[in-house]
C-alpha cells in the first residue's frame, strides 16, 4: 500500500473535522477524496503531506510510519489550489527549487527540468515569471515543481479550483496522463463530482469530517449506501418506501418485485433511491413499460443540452412527504431527466398529466429511515418537533418528520394486541420521568429504534455504543452508522466485563470482542470507531460514562424490553442525556 | 508632442480638471517652497554658501543626521518586519490593542516623545540607570538620536510591511516545507524576496521621516555641537540668529542629500517590481 491512513483523526478547538479516517490507497492508484467545503478533505490531505499534525491515528507511506515526520521528510509532492508559485522566481527556478534544496548539481538540474516541462507540455518557458503565464500554465508549472524531486505520492488540493471550464478539462487530461505515465500513486481533492468521475480510480466521500463511502465510480453511482452519496454523487429522488413482502412499494402496488430480506416478513420502512433518468413518463399506464409509481403533473421543463430536465409533481395518491428531495425543498416534486429520443416520442409540455413508471431503484441498507415523534399530547408533540437536534438530524438525512399524538404512551398500561402493531421510522420522545414506560410502550407497538430526547439537547460530540445481547449487536451497529454519518461526532463502542479478580484473565477475551466490534463496524457498515474496555457491571459503567460530558448520545441495543426498567433503570433515573435504544429480540421474529 | 501626451485616452473621466488640480497643488505645497528655498540660497555668493555648508558644525550635523537616520530606519526594517510579522501572523490576546498601539507615535506631538524617551533612557531614568551601569550612555549622545529617529519611524514599517505579509500566503511557506526547505531556508528564499519591495518602501517613509525629525531629538540629543547636533537643528539655530540665507543653503543640502537617498531607493523598488510584474519577456 502506498498511503495507509489508521482511525486518524484531527480537531480544531474540540470538534473533529478529520473523525477516524482510516483508509488504503494502492501503488500507483489515481485516489480522490470527494466532499463539499468544511467536510474536512483538505485537512486530511494537509495531513497526509505532513502540514498538519493529527491528534490520533497514523499516517504511512510505503509502509513507512510517517505520522510524525515533517513535510520536508515525507517525500510528497503538493499541489495547491491557488498554485503557490514564487513569484519572484521563473519557471525554471520555481521548478528547480526542490532540486536546488537538495544541492543538486546545474547541469543535473536543466535535465530534470527539461524533462518535466515536457511532461506538462510547457517546452521553452523556462524564462517566464509566473506573472506572464496563464491561470493552467502557472498550475502546469506547480505539477512540475511538485514532481521535481521525485516524490513517491502526488497531492493536489482542488487544483482546478481556479480555472475555467475549458482550461479545467485541458489540464485534468494533462495531470491524468502525467500520472499514468509515472504511474504515481495520487490523491486528489475537490468537491466536483464530474471531476472525480473524470479522474478516480476509486473515489472516498467524505462529509463532516467522516469518510462515509469508499468505492470505484460507477459502483458509487449505482449502489450508494448511505443518502449522502446518494444526493451528492448526481442528482437522485430520495423516497421514503415500504419494504413488502411482495416487493418495494412507493404507492400501493410494488415498483421493484423483490425477494426483501425483511425480518420475519414484517413490513417496513425504507429509504429508495430514483435516479431522474430511472423514470419513465408515459401518458397513461397501459403505455408504460416499466412498473407504475404514481400519477403526475409537469410542473416545470427546464432544456439543458443533451437531456432535457422535468420536474413533476406526484398526485395525492401517493403522500407527497414520501418524497424528500435532495435539497429538503418544501415542495415535492420528482427530478426527472429524458433523452432526446424519450422527447421526441412523448413531448410534454407544462401541466400535462402524465403516467410515472420507475425502471431501476435502489435501496439505502439504512436502518433509520424517517422520525415519528411520539407525544401524549398534541403541545408536546409540537415542542418535540422543534427540538434543535432533531430537526438537525432530520436535515442533514433529507427526512421526514412524522407526529403522533398517544394519549395512551405513558399512561402505564400495557399495550393491548388490538392497536395497530406496525411502527413506521424511529420514535421521538421526550426525556421525562416516566420515559422507560413509554419506550416499553412503543418496543411493545413495533418500533425497533427509541430516541429519547432531553429538551434543547445539543448536537453530540460524543456517542458511546453498548448493546447487551449478541442478537442486538448486528442492528445496533447498523443504527450507530447510519446515524454517525449525519453527526461529526466521535464514537466509541464501550466493552464492559464484570469487575473483580478474574477481570485480568478475562481481559483477552475483552479485547478481542472490542477488537470483533470494531472491525464489524467497518467492514459492514463502513463506520470506524474508537473502543474502550471498562470493567464493572454494565448499567453502573454506562452511567458513569455518561456523566463524564454533557454532550454525548448513548446507543443502547438490547433484545429483551423487560431490561429497561429492570436492570437500565438507573440510566433513566439521572438527568437524562439523548439515548437511543435501538431493539432486536432474539428469535429474530416478534410477537 | 505635448499634445500626443495629453490627448491619451483615459480609464478615468475628467483627467483635464484632475490633471490639472494635481499640477496646481504639488506646485502651490511642495514646487514653490522648494523653488523659494533655493531661490533665496541663490542670493547667497558661492562662497559664503560653500562655507556656510561645508562648516566642520554643519559636516558634523549632516553626519549625524543622515547617519542616525540610516541606522534608525535599518532597525525599523529588522524589528518592524518582526512585529508586523507577529500582527498579522498569530492570533493572541491584546492584538488589535497593540495594533492600535503601532499608530501612536504617528499621533503623538514629537515633544512628547523626546520627553517620554528622556525620562525612560536618562541616566537615573527606568532604562538608563541600568544602560549606564553597562557602560551605555543612552542620552546626549548618538544613541539617543538614533533611539528617539526608530521610534519614529516605526509605524511607517510596520504599516507598510502589514498588508505585504498578509499577502504572503501560508500556502508559499506551505509549498517550500513540501519541497524540502527548511524554515531559515524559506525565509531567505521565498518570504523575504516577496516582502522585499514593501520593505524598501517602509525604509524610504521611515528614513525620510527621521531625516526632518526634529522635536523628539532636541530633548534626547543634548545638542552638543558637533557631537549630538543634528541639521535640522543647526537650521533653527540659524533662524534664530535672523540667518535666513545661512538657514536656506543647510536647508537645501538636505535637499539634495535626501533626494539622492530618496532616489536610490526607489530606482532600486522599480527594479524590484520589474522582476515581479514584468509583462514582456
Amino acid at each position: 500500500m502506498s498511503i495507509t491512513l489508521d482511525q486518524v483523526t484531527k480537531r480544531y478547538s474540540g470538534s473533529p473535522v478529520v473523525n477516524d479516517v482510516s483508509l488504503d490507497i494502492g501503488d500507483g492508484e489515481f485516489f480522490v477524496l470527494l466532499g463539499p467545503s468544511g467536510s474536512g478533505k483538505s485537512t486530511l490531505l494537509r495531513a497526509i503531506a505532513g502540514l498538519t499534525g493529527v491528534d490520533h491515528g497514523r499516517i504511512s507511506l510505503h509502509g513507512r510510519d510517517v505520522t510524525h515526520v515533517a513535510a520536508r521528510w515525507r517525500g510528497v509532492g503538493l499541489v495547491f489550489q491557488n498554485y503557490a508559485l514564487f513569484r519572484h522566481m521563473s519557471v525554471a527556478e520555481n521548478i528547480e527549487f526542490a532540486l536546488r534544496v537538495r544541492r543538486m548539481r546545474a547541469a543535473a538540474r536543466r535535465a530534470r527540468r527539461q524533462e518535466l516541462l515536457r511532461l506538462v507540455a510547457l517546452e521553452g518557458m523556462d524564462d517566464r515569471l509566473p506573472a506572464q503565464l496563464s491561470g493552467g500554465q502557472q498550475q502546469r508549472v506547480a505539477v512540475a515543481r511538485a514532481l521535481a524531486h521525485k516524490p513517491e505520492v502526488l497531492l493536489l488540493d482542488e487544483p482546478f479550483g481556479a480555472l475555467d471550464a475549458k482550461i479545467r478539462e485541458e489540464l485534468r487530461r494533462t495531470i491524468r496522463q502525467v500520472q499514468r505515465e509515472l504511474g504515481i500513486t495520487t490523491v486528489l481533492v475537490t468537491h466536483d463530482q464530474e471531476e472525480a468521475f473524470a479522474l478516480a480510480d476509486r473515489i472516498g466521500v467524505m462529509n463532516l469530517g467522516r469518510l462515509l463511502e469508499v468505492g470505484r465510480p460507477d459502483d458509487l453511482y449505482a449502489r450508494p449506501a448511505t443518502r449522502f452519496v446518494a444526493t451528492f454523487l448526481g442528482a437522485a429522488n430520495l423516497l421514503l418506501a415500504r419494504q413488502t413482502a411482495r416487493g418495494i412499494c412507493v404507492g400501493e402496488d410494488p415498483v421493484l418485485a423483490r425477494a426483501g430480506e425483511a425480518p420475519g416478513g414484517r413490513e417496513h420502512e425504507v429509504v429508495a433511491v430514483l435516479r431522474p433518468e430511472e423514470i419513465e413518463l408515459a401518458p397513461n399506464r397501459e403505455r408504460l413499460r416499466t412498473n407504475y409509481m404514481a400519477r403526475g403533473m409537469i410542473q416545470e421543463i427546464l432544456f439543458a443540452g443533451a437531456l432535457e430536465r422535468l420536474r413533476v409533481r406526484v398526485s395525492d395518491e401517493l403522500a407527497s412527504a414520501q418524497i424528500v428531495r435532495a435539497d429538503n425543498g418544501d415542495d415535492s416534486f420528482l427530478e426527472v431527466t429524458r433523452t432526446q429520443h424519450e422527447q421526441r416520442v412523448f413531448p410534454l409540455v407544462p401541466g400535462q398529466e402524465v403516467t410515472i413508471g420507475v425502471r431501476r431503484l435502489h435501496v439505502l441498507p439504512t436502518p433509520l429511515s424517517s422520525f415519528t415523534v411520539c407525544a401524549p399530547s398534541e403541545a408536546a408533540a409540537d415542542a418535540l418537533m422543534r427540538e434543535p437536534l432533531l430537526t438537525e438530524l432530520a436535515t442533514r438525512m433529507k427526512t421526514r418528520v412524522a407526529s403522533r399524538v398517544e394519549p395512551m404512551m405513558c399512561a402505564g398500561e400495557s399495550a393491548s394486541a388490538e392497536l395497530e402493531p406496525s411502527f413506521i421510522g424511529a420514535a421521538v420522545i421526550a426525556a421525562q420521568s416516566g420515559a422507560v414506560g413509554c419506550v416499553e410502550w412503543l418496543l411493545h407497538r413495533g418500533a425497533e429504534q427509541v430516541l429519547v430526547l432531553p429538551a434543547g439537547a445539543p448536537a453530540p460530540h460524543r456517542v458511546v455504543i453498548h448493546w447487551v445481547g449478541e442478537s442486538a449487536r448486528r442492528a445496533t451497529l447498523a443504527v450507530a452508522a447510519s446515524l454517525l454519518r449525519h453527526l461529526s461526532a466521535e464514537a466509541v463502542y464501550v466493552g464492559i466485563l464484570p469487575a473483580g479478580p478474574v477481570a485480568g484473565a478475562q481481559r483477552p477475551l475483552g479485547m478481542r470482542a472490542l477488537l470483533d466490534a470494531r472491525s464489524e463496524a467497518q467492514a459492514v457498515h463502513g463506520l470506524d470507531i474508537r473502543t474502550e474496555l471498562r470493567f464493572g457491571t454494565v448499567e453502573n459503567e454506562l452511567a458513569a460514562r455518561l456523566a463524564e460530558s454533557a454532550d454525548q448520545l448513548l446507543i443502547l441495543g438490547i433484545s429483551d424490553a423487560a431490561e429497561l426498567s429492570g436492570r437500565f433503570a438507573s440510566l433513566f433515573a439521572q438527568p437524562l442525556r439523548a439515548l437511543l435504544i435501538v431493539y432486536q429480540p432474539a428469535d429474530g421474529a416478534r410477537r | 508632442m505635448s499634445e500626443r501626451t495629453f490627448r491619451q485616452p483615459s480609464v478615468l473621466p475628467g483627467f483635464g480638471l484632475t490633471f490639472g488640480f494635481t499640477t496646481f497643488f504639488l506646485s502651490a505645497i511642495v514646487l514653490l517652497p522648494l523653488a523659494a528655498l533655493v531661490l533665496m540660497t541663490a542670493s547667497m555668493h558661492w562662497n559664503e554658501f560653500v562655507h556656510v555648508v561645508t562648516s566642520p558644525r554643519a559636516l558634523g550635523s549632516y553626519r549625524l543626521s543622515f547617519g542616525a537616520s540610516l541606522i534608525a530606519a535599518s532597525i525599523n526594517a529588522v524589528f518592524g518586519f518582526i512585529i508586523a510579522w507577529t500582527l498579522v501572523r498569530y492570533e493572541f490576546p491584546l492584538r488589535k490593542f497593540i495594533d492600535a498601539l503601532i499608530d501612536m507615535p504617528f499621533a503623538l506631538p514629537t515633544a512628547v516623545s523626546g520627553i517620554a524617551l528622556t525620562t525612560v533612557f536618562a541616566q537615573n531614568g527606568w532604562l538608563g540607570r541600568y544602560l549606564s551601569l553597562a557602560g551605555i550612555q543612552v542620552t546626549y549622545t548618538w544613541i539617543g538620536v538614533t533611539v528617539a529617529l526608530t521610534l519614529i519611524g516605526m509605524p511607517f514599517m510596520v504599516r507598510t510591511l502589514q498588508p505585504a505579509i498578509a499577502e504572503v500566503q501560508k500556502d508559499l511557506e506551505d509549498a517550500a516545507e513540501t519541497l524540502g526547505a527548511g524554515r531559515f531556508y524559506a525565509f531567505r528564499r521565498i518570504i523575504l524576496p516577496t516582502v522585499l519591495p514593501a520593505m524598501l518602501t517602509g525604509f524610504t517613509l521611515a528614513f525620510a521621516r527621521a531625516v526632518g525629525e526634529y522635536g523628539s531629538v532636541i530633548f534626547i540629543a543634548g545638542n552638543l555641537p558637533m557631537k549630538t547636533e543634528i541639521t535640522p537643528l543647526l537650521i533653527v539655530i540659524h533662524l534664530e540668529e535672523f540667518d535666513y540665507r545661512g538657514a536656506a543653503a543647510l536647508g537645501v543640502v538636505m535637499l539634495v542629500i535626501s533626494f539622492a537617498v530618496l532616489l536610490t531607493i526607489n530606482l532600486l523598488h522599480t527594479w524590484g517590481r520589474r522582476r515581479l510584474v514584468a509583462t514582456t519577456r
